[in-house]
């Protein structure tokens, strides 16, 4: 059981590929998003993978004005925590959607987005 | 356990230096030592707090160089990096060492150097507080993170921006009678509410700035204490986290490592939120104060934003909240943040505050927090 059950890496290449995947404890049942090696509800050690839909809806959200050196060309850009269905949360850009459509509790759906020559996590409308 | 003091504090003005943040911290705790009216020779160790040396100076090893620079260059140091908690985090490491009996007077400082380098680069080092692979790639900031936080408070309590700007009105106003303060200059509600926007809803006097600055302080045995002119007694110095993902945290309009950490602090020192009468607490940002005051139980949930507006945590209000300008405008100079908070707690505890003294403060508190609310340090001090 030294091997976790899905690493950060491999989370990055499903979501490149457009697939959530959250772990499931065998223990208790609760879920998470990787990566965790120990249930903080259960403390067993029994993760696996599970799909998850990318259905969510928007807990809160901003928009960044002043960026960061490597993503100043980017700004402005929106930013939102979204809690999905499955119950547990991401973050991520908000894309295709205005800015002032932005409300909390409003539907989006997970798609991914390449940032600076990397995977990231982006929610679109449904 | 032992009892433990404080009986010396020194901070440098805050703003803008030409200095590194070992000549700060230096400069800062040579003042300490000359309060507290001892020679460096007894100090027994150094506990430190510095974070983007690294980034803005080129330097680690900063703990040790610090030292040196002070002229102390044989005593134990460690450095301590929880983001914006790292000089409380310091501070409670070396009350745990005085009060186990292992040394009988340590020095506790921070200092930090980020105004060498433009905006964006320190934009960019601040944010590095967050998970590099789930949230710097989307290109999250420190207020980002913020902002994230108010409009969760705003959607769940009806919080305005309004209330949130009377929070900068106030740290402000406070902050003209602080000869240290970065800012000493009053503002209004309107300067505020027009503020270009930074990251929605916070505007860019809803956050505090960019500062150069270094503090420090002297800790001692209750032995050592009693021989002192004015002690400040620990009550109580305590610790919590909280999950580092924003996605991981259930309720964005709370900061739960500060209720945990103030739940500690309050039972180790058999103190009540009511019986706090002035406090130090860490407005990085103008929601983060009022989400503070909430989390430290001086104010319901939820009524944070009122009780700025009311005007109930300025001075001479039911809870003096930032006496010295706070964060947003005294300055913020990361690692030194939490020790100059408890300098000011101990100013006032001594009753030496002056213009901005809080009248017949007997307990104090400080609240310090680090980056994304995943750390969060409480401590507390009384007089005699």
């Amino acid at each position: 059981m030294s091997e976790p059950s899905i690493t950060q890496h491999a989370f990055f290449e499903q979501a490149r590929d457009g697939r959530l995947i959250g772990i499931k404890c065998g223990g208790c049942g609760a879920l998470a998003i990787p990566p965790r090696e120990l249930c903080p509800d259960c403390g067993r050690r029994e993760w696996s993978p599970v799909p998850l839909s990318g259905d969510g809806e928007i807990a809160s959200f901003t928009v960044i004005r002043i960026a960061p050196r490597g993503h100043a060309g980017d700004a402005p850009y929106a930013i939102a925590a979204v809690r999905l269905t499955e119950g547990v949360s991401l973050l991520g850009r908000v894309v295709d959607i205005p800015f002032d459509d932005l409300a909390v509790g409003r539907k989006v759906r997970f798609r991914p987005l390449r940032i600076l020559d990397r995977t990231a996590i982006a929610f679109g409308p449904v | 356990m032992r009892r433990v003091a404080v009986i010396g504090v020194g901070t440098t003005k805050f703003g803008k230096h030409e200095r590194t943040s070992a000549e700060l911290f230096a400069s800062a705790a040579a003042d300490a030592l000359l309060d507290a009216d001892l020679p460096a020779s007894r100090i027994q160790a150094l506990y430190y707090g510095n974070v983007v040396g690294g980034e803005t100076e080129k330097q680690l090893h900063t703990s040790p160089q610090a030292a040196s620079v002070l002229g102390l260059p044989a005593v134990p140091t460690t450095r301590f990096e929880t983001a914006c908690a790292s000089s409380h985090s310091a501070f409670r490491h070396a009350v745990m060492e005085v009060a186990s009996g292992t040394s009988d007077v340590v020095m506790v400082g921070g200092a930090e150097r980020v105004l060498n380098v433009p905006t964006a680069d320190s934009t960019e080092y601040f944010a590095y507080a967050s998970d590099a692979m789930w949230e710097q790639t989307l290109g999250l900031t420190f207020p980002g993170v913020f902002a994230l936080v108010a409009r969760a408070h705003m959607h769940k309590h009806g919080t305005t921006e309004a209330q949130m700007a009377a929070v900068a009105v106030k740290n402000h106003k406070h902050g003209v009678l602080n000869p240290k303060a970065q800012f000493q200059k009053e503002i209004t509600l309107e300067t505020v509410l027009n503020s270009p926007r930074v990251a929605d809803p916070l505007k860019l006097y809803d956050c505090c700035p960019f500062t150069d600055g270094g503090a420090a302080l002297v800790l001692a045995s209750e032995e050592v204490a009693r021989r002192s002119r004015r002690p400040i007694w620990v009550l109580a110095s305590a610790a919590a986290s909280d999950w580092m993902l924003i996605g991981d945290k259930r309720d964005l309009s709370r900061v739960p490592a500060t209720e945990r950490a103030a739940a500690a602090a309050y039972r180790q020192a058999g103190k009540r939120p009511e019986d706090v009468d002035v406090v130090e607490l860490h407005d990085c940002f103008t929601i983060a104060e009022i989400v503070a005051t909430e989390g430290l139980g001086l104010f319901e949930p939820g009524t944070g934003g009122l009780a700025a507006e009311k005007g109930w945590t300025s001075l001479g209000g039911k809870v003096p909240v930032n006496p010295s300008g706070g964060l947003k405008a005294k300055g913020h100079p990361i690692g030194a943040t939490g020790a100059a908070q408890i300098c000011e707690i101990v100013t006032q505890l001594r009753a030496e505050a002056g213009p901005r003294q809080v009248d017949g403060a007997r307990t104090g508190l400080t609240h310090t927090l680090g980056g994304n609310t995943a750390t969060v340090l409480v401590s507390l001090f009384g007089r005699e």
